[in-house]
């Protein structure tokens, strides 16, 4: 089955991706946090297998850079040393998956420091923090689409299929929390929050916060879906074969708004992991040094560094795969949705 | 105050005494019929020569709020104030000194009592009218009239008694103080003078605060500036032409300002602003950072990008030392115990690293700080402060003198012990809109790491933070930026008096908490009715080195102050004092007019 | 007609609560509008005491909403601190400037994003298709701000665009056919920007709920009857998905005022954007409640305007209510 293959390739890459992630330790050279000061702004370093002298070298290397004389942010190579990739080699101290304490780094250098996707402002290494932050910022995307989702399904469902004043009600609700000045309620929480609460832990109090608040939405487009299908022949037909609500809730309605629903979770991944860019901009994000994608990507709100320092769109380009994952995810499932409605149209299930 | 500024290029400072004398003794019959003095009597401005006419165009970070001096509370309301109205005395922004404005000349009693000001004659304001010594004597009711709460009505008070003016004929006042008062002539910059014509009506009804407002009518504002109002289109811009009645002209007699027009783009965004400036839509560009700086330094076409030099921006970080008595929590107790340590805050000093500052934050164009004059101020730093070097040692040796001690952790890392055995353990509050702080913050959790100190970083909203350090001063440790407004101390008195408002890390006390902010409080309180200016200096050097001795703020760093212009503009000096680059508007002109941002 | 009235008596509903809420939360955010005065040198603590009473910043809350109201009826909407006047002229002035240039994106990015959706479901998973939500992915991914300053460094390196604003400096001066022309040349980079930042979204909702209905039998049938391929996907593909669409587009709407915030910052725009952002963060809370309510408004607005196409573009939902 062709849908199933490719609903199969999507899992696949998205459950490489995040495993990857997921080891952030071991894939990644060094400390997010650990600063750099010599070398703010340093570009990505290439690998080479030739060096000036011509000289074929088996194992890949480096040049290190140093900046130059009276410079801020401009860097000479030193093309005299090769400085050879070490694997497997030992660097700093970091926990796997949040609680075996290892060393073991996939790669390193053994004088001087690798950058492969260049450095920030701080000389912190960009792929380290691209990795690390993307263990925060996914879980804090899933979190929230996931309450976000769960909570629109539950309302959404209620106000499409009961109807009357009950879904006049919700969806007056859902209008409403549409409409109210969220930047100010979470100024508020942010206010009330004692500031010994660790700063992180703060940031996943708030993405909940936000995810409990978005409901809204994902209910107006569900009660839409539900209200249809309420109406669709087949679901008619089971009502007078005398199916009961539960039934017929479960077994065609909810189908119906999966598709929706999947899009909707696909889109809001990828839209909660941006939102901390917004957060952030209100002192609410996650908080320096701590690594995030919203971090990353709040530099590039910044003309200096777009116009600068080409090297900070990378960590923009490594998320594109994360969120295609899902987007890709999403569709296949509907495909397979799709499939399976046309498959029990046929036999009749 | 016999230290009349040093100004010698033009001719009417030396008979400012027989001027006087005359005035006051001579035969009143002489001012009888004011229509006879038609003269002009003009400020002279020395210096290039430009040509009239053109358009000048900034860009505005945002809206001003108002045109009315007696409720502008905003900094881009100010700054537009600054064009369309003048004062008395006005400092001279790039020498830092003051010079006469509307005032010819002034004379201030021997006492240090009295301050006699003569205005110039024959003068208008921008809608023609005349001003004579009844503008003066009306403005200055406004200022000090309680209803009207006026910002400037706290200047005007010296020690707890306002300022009793008196008018002596049609262009001659008095102005009396309670007590000597070291500031001097510098106490009337920045005191717009009032067109009563159009403001004794409102004034009388009560409705001060709802004239000037933005939509007002372009014939029902006037002022004395260089430039009065001709349309303001919400949300876009205002644009200002030239005031025909100005009462300065230029070497060769010709009356300033040059410029016909003089165009507010509002451009809520800084990078906007920049994109604006190089894409040549405006012609002027100030309050710069240091990357957008270099961005159009590197790319310079048309235009030249100028460092004028560290400015007068002093960046702090600051301990909670309030005393909250028994509501204070246990907690709070204990971090209160570590911050009121006067070892523990020059050990954290000794520990940050001002140079990594300078270099990453302003890409080294900046200072470092060890007091809080900026090197900015040229007249009033301290020269014989320490500036002790970036020490790790040092700041353990502090520390353990303190009776701080270091466990080590399973995994290597050190932590900081207070004498308890209780990790040392705090948070810095930084305000999320300013990203530079926010970098220095990051820097200092860093370099604190290395002392065992674990730090975490809280950035705030502005109000946010503003409500926790003045109000419920419910915090450990915040970063802070003051930008001084004039090189006098006197701008940063409620910085140093206990009493004072942004006495950030213990404001407002009824009575000093310290013997040391008791012994600042008293030299600055004598500093400020001192009459010369060394013994102002002596004791006000003292006062920096008691603070740098207590370190209740540490100080970080001063950014340079960064612009731009076209090269088309003449006469373009940037100055270290706000507006940095508007300060002499009346001289700026266009090289080729033709060729000027049309768009 | 009935169903009208219910709708708008809904609407005034809404915008009660949103009032009242509106009040509640703005009270609860820390800091005033005169706090920072209070950090100003210059000014002393009683005059800054002096002010809140005289604005009665410290007056009970209900008080507060009392005279709001009754201030709402004389057309003010409060008071703001920072202009020292009344709210409703400030708000209006910019709120035509934001429906301006929101309403003109909206149209054009469902404009695209139709044509777009149904071209990519009709070829699931083929390598177009594929193109396309990698296209979409990346346009997610930028953040608006940098999308935005990214369109205003083309207009600086080009030359032909103006860098951000609504008008030249010496608009007043032009003929009407060159007004329109400048204003025309302002407005491509931020209808742009939005469009570009919208696009994602619609393209992803339209692909969905078009490729939902394709399988189905009518469409099949259709097929069978020979009917061209684009009269198939535009008559009768596209309205059968139209029920979410629909839903969909009143919330665009509804969400005008906020998806255009940053945007307007960035390309200053005079709009409500700016005024609204520094409202916020200067605590003008008049000015932050009346912007709210125009977008309960925009709000309630674009859902009356969803609910009535739903009914006339969906049988079903007709019959139901002509039944009852």
């Amino acid at each position: 089955m062709r849908v199933r293959r490719v609903l199969t390739r999507w899992l696949v890459t998205l459950g490489v991706l995040h495993g990857i992630v997921g080891f952030a330790g071991f894939f990644a050279p060094y400390d997010p946090v650990e600063q750099d000061r010599k070398s703010p702004y340093l570009p990505p370093m290439r690998f080479h297998l030739i060096d000036g002298q011509g000289h074929f070298h088996a194992r890949p290397f480096v040049y290190a850079l140093k900046l130059r004389e009276g410079s801020f942010d401009r860097y000479v190579e030193n093309t005299t040393e090769p400085q050879p990739v070490r694997f497997f080699m030992k660097g700093a101290r970091y926990r796997l998956l949040g609680f075996l304490p290892c060393r073991r780094h996939l790669f390193g250098l053994e004088n001087t420091r690798i950058y492969l996707l260049g450095t920030d402002a701080y000389g912190r290494d960009q792929l380290s923090r691209l990795l690390f932050g993307g263990q925060v910022s996914l879980l804090a995307g899933l979190l929230g689409a996931g309450i976000t989702l769960s909570i629109g399904l539950c309302i959404g469902a209620v106000a499409g299929s009961f109807g009357g004043w009950r879904d006049s009600l919700l969806m007056r609700l859902a209008e409403l929390f549409m409409a109210l000045p969220w930047l100010y309620v979470l100024f508020a929480i942010r206010a009330f929050l004692p500031l010994a609460v660790s700063p992180l832990r703060a940031f996943f109090l708030i993405i909940t916060v936000i995810g409990i608040v978005g409901w809204a939405r994902p209910a107006r487009l569900v009660r839409g879906v539900v209200l249809s299908a309420k109406e669709r022949d087949f679901v008619r037909a089971a009502r007078g074969f005398g199916a009961t609500h539960g039934y017929l809730f479960r077994r065609h309605i909810l189908p119906e708004t999966s598709s929706v629903l999947l899009t909707q979770a696909a889109i809001l991944i990828p839209q909660y992991v941006l939102a901390e860019m917004t957060l952030s901009f209100l002192g609410l994000g996650v908080p320096e040094p701590v690594p995030s994608w919203g971090n990353l990507l709040s530099s590039l709100q910044q003309y200096s560094v777009l116009v600068s320092y080409w090297w900070i769109y990378l960590p923009a380009l490594a998320m594109v795969p994360f969120f295609l994952g899902y987007l890709g995810l999403a569709s296949s499932l509907q495909e397979r949705g799709a499939a399976y409605k046309i498959e029990s149209r046929i036999w009749g299930i | 105050m016999k230290r009349v500024t040093a100004n010698l290029k033009c001719c009417w400072i030396c008979p400012t005494v027989l001027l006087s004398l005359f005035v006051f003794v001579g035969p009143p019959a002489i001012a009888f019929p004011q229509e006879k003095i038609t003269k002009e009597e003009l400020l002279v401005l020395p210096g290039e020569v430009g040509r009239p006419g053109g358009r000048l165009v900034v860009s505005l970070r945002g809206e001003p709020k108002t045109l009315n001096p007696l409720i502008a509370a905003d900094a881009r309301s100010r700054e537009v104030i600054g064009v369309m109205q003048a004062d008395l005395v006005h400092i001279n922004r790039a020498r830092q000194q003051t010079e006469p404005a509307l005032a010819k000349s002034w004379k201030i009693s021997p006492d240090g009592l009295s301050y006699t000001i003569v205005l110039r004659q024959g003068l208008k304001f921008s809608d023609g009218q005349p001003l004579d010594a009844d503008d003066v004597l009306f403005t200055f009711r406004v200022y000090l009239d309680e209803n009207v709460h006026a910002p400037q009505r706290d200047l005007l008070i010296v020690s707890g008694k306002p300022i009793t003016v008196r008018k002596a004929d049609a262009h001659t006042v008095v102005f009396q103080l309670a007590k000597t008062y070291g500031v001097g002539e510098r106490l009337f910059d920045g005191l717009a003078i009032l067109p009563r014509h159009l403001l004794e009506k409102p004034y009388q009804e009560g409705k001060l605060g709802q004239s000037g407002s933005l939509a007002t009518a372009a014939d029902q504002w006037a002022g004395l500036g260089p430039f009065r109002l001709k349309e303001y289109v919400a949300g876009q811009r205002l644009v200002l032409e030239r005031n025909p009645y100005y009462w300065k002209s230029d070497a060769q007699g010709n009356r300033l300002p040059y410029v016909d027009e003089l165009v507010f783009l509002f451009v809520p965004n800084a990078d906007a602003q920049v994109l604006k400036f190089q894409s040549g839509e405006t012609d002027m560009i100030s309050q710069l950072g240091a990357e957008n700086f270099s961005v159009l330094s590197r790319q310079q076409r048309g235009y030249t990008m100028t460092d004028a030099g560290p400015g007068l921006e002093y960046n702090f970080l600051f301990f909670n030392l309030n005393d909250a008595g028994e509501k204070t929590s246990p907690e709070m107790q204990r971090k209160q115990k570590w911050f009121r340590e006067v070892k523990f805050r020059q050990a954290v000093s000794a520990a940050v690293d001002r140079e990594a500052i300078v270099r990453l934050v302003y890409q080294g164009r900046g200072a470092a700080l060890w007091g809080l004059v900026a090197p900015g101020n040229r007249r009033w730093g301290n020269e014989k402060l320490p500036h002790p070097a970036w020490s790790f040692e040092r700041a353990r040796a502090l520390l353990k003198e303190a009776g701080f001690s270091w466990s080590n952790g399973p995994n290597g890392e050190s932590t900081l012990l207070d004498s308890d055995g209780k990790p040392v353990e705090f948070s810095i509050l930084t305000s999320s809109s300013n990203a530079d702080r926010a970098k220095m913050a990051a820097l200092m959790q860093d370099d604190l790491k290395q002392l065992g100190m674990r730090v975490q970083v809280v950035p705030l909203e502005s109000r946010s933070l503003l409500d926790r350090v003045t109000q419920s001063r419910d915090y450990d440790a915040c970063i802070m930026g003051i930008a001084s407004y004039d090189a006098d101390p006197n701008s940063d008195i409620s910085v140093w008096l206990s009493s004072g408002g942004l006495h950030l890390w213990n404001p407002s006390q009824a009575h000093p908490a310290t013997p040391w902010e008791a012994e600042i409080d008293r030299l600055i309180e004598e500093q400020m009715s001192a009459r010369t200016f060394e013994q102002r200096k002596k004791l006000y050097d003292r006062a920096q080195e008691i603070l740098a001795e207590n370190q209740p703020m540490i100080f970080l760093a001063s950014p340079n102050i960064l612009a731009g212009a076209k090269n088309s503009i003449g006469n373009f000096r940037p100055a270290v004092l706000e507006p940095y680059v508007l300060w002499n508007v009346e001289q700026l002109y266009l090289k080729n007019g033709t060729e000027n941002a049309t768009r | 007609m009935r169903y009208l009235v219910r709708r708008l008596g809904h609407a005034f509903f809404l915008l009660a609560g949103a009032s009242v809420l509106a009040f509640l939360f703005t009270a609860l955010a820390p800091g005033t509008y005169f706090d920072e005065m209070r950090l100003n040198p210059q000014i002393a603590p009683e005059t800054v005491a002096a002010l809140r009473a005289q604005y009665g910043v410290d007056k009970p809350l209900p008080l507060r909403y009392a005279s709001w109201l009754n201030s709402v009826l004389h057309g003010d909407m409060g008071f703001s601190f920072a202009y020292n006047g009344p709210v409703a002229p400030l708000l209006v002035v910019r709120a035509r400037n934001t429906l301006l240039l929101t309403i003109t994106s909206t149209l054009f990015a469902w404009a695209i994003a139709l044509p777009l959706g149904v071209w990519s479901a009709e070829r699931l998973g083929r390598l177009s298709d594929r193109l396309l939500s990698w296209g979409t992915a990346v346009l997610l991914v930028i953040p608006d701000l940098a999308l935005a300053l990214g369109l205003l460094i083309v207009a600086v390196r080009s030359g032909s665009f103006p860098t951000g604003g609504m008008a030249s400096v010496d608009f007043e001066t032009l003929s009407p056919a060159n007004k329109l022309r400048d204003l025309a040349l302002h407005m491509i980079l931020p209808v742009t920007a939005l469009v570009l930042s919208t696009l994602p979204l619609l393209v992803r909702h339209v692909r969905a709920s078009v490729a939902d209905v394709l399988d189905a039998p009518f469409l099949l049938a259709a097929l069978g009857h020979g009917i061209p391929k684009r009269t198939l996907l535009y008559r009768y593909a596209l309205p059968a998905a139209a029920n979410p669409l629909i839903s969909l587009f009143g919330f665009s709407i509804g969400v005008l005022l906020s998806g255009s915030l940053l945007i307007e910052v960035v390309m200053s725009w005079p709009g409500l954007g700016p005024l609204l952002l520094e409202a916020i963060l200067a605590r003008d809370l008049y000015v932050v409640i009346g912007g709210m309510l125009f977008s309960t408004f925009f709000l309630v607005g674009g859902n009356l305007f969803a609910d009535m196409l739903l009914y006339w573009a969906d049988p079903r939902i007709r019959a139901e209510s002509n039944a009852r």
